[in-house]
């Protein structure tokens, strides 16, 4: 249990949470406004990375233009995902996402020679016979660690730079998120997650809504990628399963979709499940294997998903009214 | 030469269409013309195609064959969104509102031309912000007019079925149209509201010289606001002219009594 007590826990917690939260923010306008079930989202997280990681250890690109780049094709891709499926009732566009990620990910696993294959970031063939992508951001994150040396000693640590960077930005993509959740293009757009018909007989154009949300939630998703590509400093094809697209929705459900504020609050909560399920090393728990217990993390994010959907279906923040008006 | 004389008041002409669904032909080679700043109710019994009718008009289902001339313009097959732009409004039969949307906001949704509605009006937030303050102000007017003011703040969600009628028509109305396809807008609704709600359209007509085309089940209803009655059955127009010469039809008096002795 000491684990818990460690400084250096928390932060990790707490750089998970800012990354997830980024990533949560996508689900959140894409569902909690526009009624849309993505369930591909972790797709566009793995373009972005992988941009980052190809462009710059294969093709030693500056790290700022890749994360640009890998921004920018999330998405394009979340156009192409919205372009090609999102004509398709709700319950089909959710399996056709799902089928959207697979083929991301199937896709990045079986080409060895562009992307490291199954081995990841590391095999990616380059002229250095090395697979990193972080050096020139890791720049940033040692300055910040050196200024912070002097005052907190060893916890000065990249894990704690990277919370200083992901969390402002979290902060200020939750302020944007939230401004365009009050504008009367928001208001359309919630008027489309109820009934198309209304919106169209007013003159509004319901695809082109819901095509531009799923793009601005793509940006989101493309944001955490560049910002997980970042932490991680290397990245493997099972990073981006599916289960990830669900911690995406377990953030999202636990804060109520349509309270984008309370979402940072929700993603601490998911880092600590996510990063404590780790060290639940006490009797009966001590019985399971290690990989075991990371199996306990999915069971238990399922658990609280399960549990939220029967005691409180609006979430820790959302308004009960809105769940019972008929 | 009368043709076209004829046409230039037309603000609607549907000629010839049909459509239909499997075996099902809710609309049979259906024609008619609505003149400008008219009133015109469409009846008959249940099934007869009159929604399908709207459905067509509105662009919302797309005719198999014929032509739906809106205003000078050949719109059948065009997106329903364009023609609610192009000011060809409808309604839906049961009143369909945004239950998590405020009341207010119900309404708000429907001005057109919002430099909101776009998201690159998010880069102008003054633009976005004073015709925001109008929409409201608009909605607060129409809000009143129908006596639901005490409730523009709260979800429509907690409306009883005669309020979003009302909210439904005044949705519509906001969207500034030039025509207007009512759905059984009186449906369910009690006899007092439904003379005052014909005082209203009445007087929409006149103030704004809106074109009205009006879906209701009960001729009654609509025999005095109405100075032209189109009768539908099985799809057909059976019937078209005056309100009082409605009355005298064989061919009328045949599909209602035969409805009835279904509905029996
Ligand atoms: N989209 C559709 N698919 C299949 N059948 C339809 C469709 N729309 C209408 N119908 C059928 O067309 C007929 C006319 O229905 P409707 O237009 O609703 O009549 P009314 O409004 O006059 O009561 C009904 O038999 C209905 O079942
Ligand atoms: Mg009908």
């Amino acid at each position: 249990m000491e684990a818990f007590i460690q400084p250096g826990f928390w932060i990790f917690v707490l750089a998970l949470a800012g990354i997830y939260g980024v990533f949560s923010l996508g689900l959140q306008i894409q569902y909690g406004v526009g009624g849309i079930m993505n369930f591909g989202h972790v797709g566009m997280m793995a373009v972005s990375g992988y941009t980052i990681a190809v462009l710059v250890i294969k093709y030693q690109w500056s790290f700022w233009w890749a994360a640009l780049l890998g921004v920018v094709l999330a998405a394009f891709l979340g156009a192409l995902l919205g372009l090609t499926t999102l004509r398709l009732s709700g319950d089909y566009f959710a399996i056709a996402s799902i089928a959207f990620a697979e083929i991301v990910r199937y896709w990045i696993l079986n080409s060895d020679d562009i992307t490291g294959g199954t081995q990841g970031t590391l095999a990616i063939p380059n002229p250095d016979g090395f697979g990193g992508y972080t050096d020139q951001p890791d720049v940033i994150l040692n300055w910040i660690s050196d200024r912070l040396y002097p005052i907190i000693g060893d916890e000065a640590s990249r894990d704690l730079s990277m919370v200083l960077v992901v969390w402002p930005f979290f902060f200020l993509f939750i302020w944007i998120s939230s401004r365009l959740q009050k504008t009367s293009w928001a208001r359309v757009l919630r008027a489309t997650r109820e009934d198309d018909d209304v919106p169209r007989s007013l003159g509004k154009n319901v695809f082109r809504f819901r095509l531009q949300t799923l793009i601005i939630g793509s940006v989101f998703g493309g944001i955490a990628g560049v910002f997980w590509a970042l932490q991680f400093a290397l990245l493997a094809p099972e990073d981006f399963l599916r289960i990830v697209t669900f911690y995406g929705w377990m953030i999202l459900i636990l804060a109520g979709a349509s309270r984008v504020k309370g979402l940072f609050i929700a993603a601490i909560f998911f880092g600590f499940l996510y990063g404590a399920t780790r060290f639940l090393e006490f009797w009966p728990l001590s019985l399971l294997s290690s990989p075991e217990r990371a199996y306990l993390r999915v069971f238990l994010i399922g658990l609280v998903i399960v549990l939220l959907m029967v005691k409180r279906p609006q979430g820790l923040f959302g308004k009960r009214q809105e769940m019972i008006l008929e | 030469m009368e043709n076209t004389n004829m046409l230039d008041s037309a603000v609607l002409d549907v000629r010839n269409i049909s459509v239909s669904f499997g075996g099902v032909k809710p609309v049979q080679n259906v024609s008619f013309t609505i003149s400008e700043n008219s009133f015109t109710s469409v009846i008959g019994p249940n099934g007869a195609g009159k929604t399908s009718l709207f459905n067509l008009l509105s662009g919302m289902n797309k005719v198999d064959s014929g032509e739906i001339i809106f205003r000078g313009e050949a719109i059948q097959s065009i997106h329903a969104h364009k023609i609610a732009q192009k000011g060809l409004v409808r309604t839906f039969q049961g009143a369909k509102i945004i239950r998590r949307l405020t009341v207010a906001e119900n309404l708000m949704m429907a001005v057109q031309g919002n430099p909101g509605d776009n998201l690159m009006g998010f880069l102008n937030p003054r633009a976005r912000k004073s015709f925001e303050a109008k929409a409201r102000e608009e909605a607060m007017r129409r809000l009143d007019q129908v006596g639901l003011t005490k409730f523009a703040d709260e979800y429509a969600g907690i409306l009883s079925g005669g309020q979003r009628k009302l909210l439904d028509l005044s949705r519509a109305l906001m969207a500034d149209p030039k025509m207007l396809l009512l759905d059984e807008p009186f449906a369910g609704v009690n006899p007092t509201l439904v003379e005052k709600l014909l005082t209203v359209l009445a007087a929409l007509r006149k103030e704004q010289s809106i074109t009205f085309l009006l879906i209701e089940h009960d001729l009654e209803t609509v025999m005095n606001i109405s100075d032209r009655v189109i009768v539908m059955a099985d799809g057909k127009i059976i019937a078209d002219g005056l309100p009082n010469s409605i009355y005298e039809n064989d061919l009328v008096i045949d599909a209602y009594l035969g409805s009835r002795r279904k509905d029996a």
